[in-house]
């Protein structure tokens, strides 16, 4: 049985963050109209990430000597929430941050450590994850983008190295990363499923690698597929242990998971329509409910996902508590456009702004990713069914 | 943790004398309803009798009075996992109510019921007393019933989720288990989602209402008070509903019968759905604060509603 999760506090010198973050957003956001703000974490802005990095704001749980602010998972929860509640454009830094870093701070070598965190910290080295392929979807150890290793002899600039050959899909800003953390097989075959799989830092510059924008149904096109023909990547591309892939995927996941982002993906559009429905024009009985409705529903989400950072920042990995937040997030984040449009689509929407519209607009489209990205809702679900001790 | 020791003394407590056959025995005498709603005094019937002495001996009715006054002194955040218990074990009488109703009795220095109450043996005490803040005017009365009701719900949910889980692991059906077949594990993973969301909303409908805090002699109750009990008692019965459903839905048949436990938990869960409002009457409160009440983004409500109350240093902007 899962054990229960404990109502907890933000400690304050985490809360301390807030009140300077918000002030930077309140002056970095102000001509950025709502519909562009509901694009959250999809939205991509390298210079803004930038800003983000001069203030220290990026790599903030990274310890300070690669550039990190040493800080810990609340406090980076705080930035986030800010980030994400008042729709900064953070896509372009946002996995590095999130998941790249501290994934090579965990099983990186000090090298790598020392030429990949420093950039990441300053918003100067993007990353995308290098997961799904054509046919490997959630059921992802079936990959079969292959690194071969090849010797000094082997190789035309006379270095050890590997050899890269495959394709991944569905790879989320490919177009405007620097590398990619791609989870590939470097030893046995298909059948052996989590066995021989490693992950690989590709240079996405480097001869032999192709990225080509897939457009989404918004008619945005944030993600790719990136192709592998016979990339030669040097021996330290390898990071962490060799073979070890699985394990080191499945940690960087509960980092993806976990996350405020699972709760907030509707909230610009949440806050257009509360500021309308507060107006003598917008509010009604009906409208009102809602609102307790969606708030009710918000409130433990918030709570649960501090509870999670919370086991984070005590060094647990809350794999199974972090799935269950998610599919829950997700589930909330959805129903916040189909509630909302029912609502200003059962009266006359003539006096509606067209800011809540549009934002209406985009948040509808791309509501179905939400419980796509990160996992699905039926590999969530199967993940707390372990949990819970049925498989 | 000191709620842990009292927590754990209590749970020993019930599982010795509140067993199922003693939950059957009271709900036969009449006390299914009122009694266990709070809405009034038990009525000396022999099983209501006996149980309630084991629990008035052990002293837990004055877990909430202050120490000075002879009780353990615990605030709502710490009862919390008192009210869960009480739930855990569907107790038949407003145990948890009248912890409140003797704190609240001892800090106005009025002689407490020697019985098992429910809140409105307040009103009837506060007639003859100055004007009361809190727990003697009926808004502070209703939110604060909601919230222990919401804690109650969220110990009986638990153990709905632990008996269906039980019940997957160990029927089999087509030469396995049921909790083998993916649709049934969905169908756990949903009930399991919604029971960790209705805890922890009734854990933030318990972090205020600081009036029972002894830290705080004088607290008035504040509006996030019934912002936060409003969020508890509406989100744990909407737990309520999919919760329930689901659980008869893989116990089958035998979930039905008067014999298997199931029932003392579904059908409590579901009066206690419909005791101190339901989700729509609490959406309706929740939202009122929200739209007419606060201004905005919702993020500043929601830190009002989910922060401790001891963390919640507004930021202006």
């Amino acid at each position: 049985m899962l054990p229960s999760l404990q109502h907890t506090v933000i400690p304050p010198e985490d809360e301390a963050l807030r009140g300077p973050v918000r002030a930077f957003l309140r002056e970095a956001l102000r001509d950025v109209p709502a519909p562009v703000r509901a694009k959250s974490w999809m939205g991509y802005d390298a210079a803004f990430s930038r800003a983000l990095g001069q203030r220290g704001w990026l790599g903030l749980t990274l310890p300070t000597e690669y550039g990190g602010a040493g800080r810990s998972a609340m406090a980076r929860y705080v930035l986030v929430e800010e980030l994400l509640n008042a729709g900064a454009p953070v896509g372009s830094h946002w996995i590095a941050d999130r998941q790249s870093a501290p994934l090579i701070l965990k099983y990186g070598t000090e090298a790598q450590k020392r030429f990949y965190l420093p950039p990441i910290c300053r918003g100067e080295a993007f990353f995308c994850i290098g997961m799904s392929e054509p046919n490997s979807g959630s059921d992802l150890a079936s990959v079969k983008t292959r690194a071969v290793k090849t010797d000094a002899g082997a190789n035309a600039r006379g270095q050890a190295g590997w050899l890269l050959n495959g394709q991944k899909i569905w790879t989320s800003n490919a177009h405007n990363c620097h590398y990619m953390i791609a989870l590939v097989r470097t030893s046995g075959e298909a059948a052996d499923r989590q066995k021989g799989l490693s992950q690989v830092i590709v240079d996405l510059s480097l001869p032999g690698v192709t990225v080509r924008p897939i457009k989404d149904l918004t008619g945005d096109s944030q993600f790719c597929e990136v192709f592998f023909d016979n990339v030669a990547l040097k021996e330290d591309a390898l990071v962490g242990a060799e073979g070890g892939g699985w394990a080191q995927v499945t940690a960087e996941l509960a980092f993806e998971r976990s996350g405020p982002e699972r709760i907030y993906s509707s909230m610009v559009l949440f806050d257009e329509w509360l500021a309308w429905i507060r107006t003598p024009e917008g509010k009604s009985a009906e409208s009102t409910q809602l609102a307790g409705k969606l708030f009710s529903q918000l409130a433990p989400l918030r709570a649960l996902s501090i509870a999670v950072t919370e086991k984070i920042v005590k060094g647990e990995s809350p794999v199974v508590e972090a799935a269950l937040v998610k599919d829950l997030g997700v589930t909330l984040e959805q129903l916040m456009p189909t509630a909302i449009a029912d609502d200003l689509f059962s009266r006359d929407v003539k006096n509606v702004p067209l800011s809540l519209l549009q934002s209406l607009a985009y948040v509808t489209q791309v509501a179905p990713s939400f419980s796509l990205r990160g996992g699905t809702r039926d590999i969530l679900r199967g993940m707390i069914a372990r949990g819970l001790g049925l498989r | 943790m000191t709620d842990d020791i009292f927590s754990k003394a209590l749970q020993d407590l019930l599982d010795a004398h509140c067993t199922p056959a003693v939950v059957r025995a009271v709900e036969r005498e009449g006390h299914s309803g009122q009694a266990a709603l709070g809405a009034a005094a038990a009525q000396a019937t022999p099983a209501a009798t006996d149980l309630w002495q084991a629990i008035n001996g052990s002293g837990f009715a004055n877990a909430m009075v202050p120490e000075a006054s002879g009780g353990a002194g615990l605030s709502m955040a710490d009862a919390f996992a008192l009210f869960e218990l009480c739930g855990r074990f569907v107790v038949p009488l407003p145990l948890a109510e009248t912890m409140l109703v003797r704190a609240w009795a001892a800090k106005r220095g009025v002689p407490a019921p020697d019985e098992c109450v429910g809140l409105d043996w307040v009103e009837t005490s506060a007639k003859t007393l100055p004007q009361q803040p809190g727990l003697g005017a009926q808004p502070g009365r209703q939110a604060l019933h909601a919230a222990v009701i919401a804690a109650q719900m969220a110990g009986a949910l638990q153990r709905v989720l632990e008996m269906t889980l039980n019940q997957a692991n160990e029927r089999q059906q087509f030469g396995r288990a049921l909790g083998k077949f993916q649709a049934i594990q969905h169908q756990l993973a949903l009930m399991a989602e919604h029971t960790f969301a209705a805890r922890m909303a009734a854990q933030i409908g318990c972090a205020g209402f600081l009036e029972f805090s002894a830290e705080v002699s004088s607290a008035q109750p504040c509006a996030s008070d019934r912002l936060r009990a409003g969020i508890a008692k509406a989100r744990a019965s909407e737990a309520a509903v999919v919760v329930t459903d689901l659980a008869h839905s893989i116990h089958g048949a035998m979930g039905f019968t008067e014999a298997v436990d199931l029932q003392l938990f579904t059908r409590r869960l579901h009066l206690w759905r419909q005791t101190a409002g339901s989700e729509s009457y609490w959406h309706r409160q929740v939202g009122d604060v929200l739209v007419n009440q606060h201004n905005g983004a919702a993020l500043e409500s929601l830190r009002a509603a989910t922060d401790l109350a001891t963390n919640s240093p507004a930021i202006t902007s």
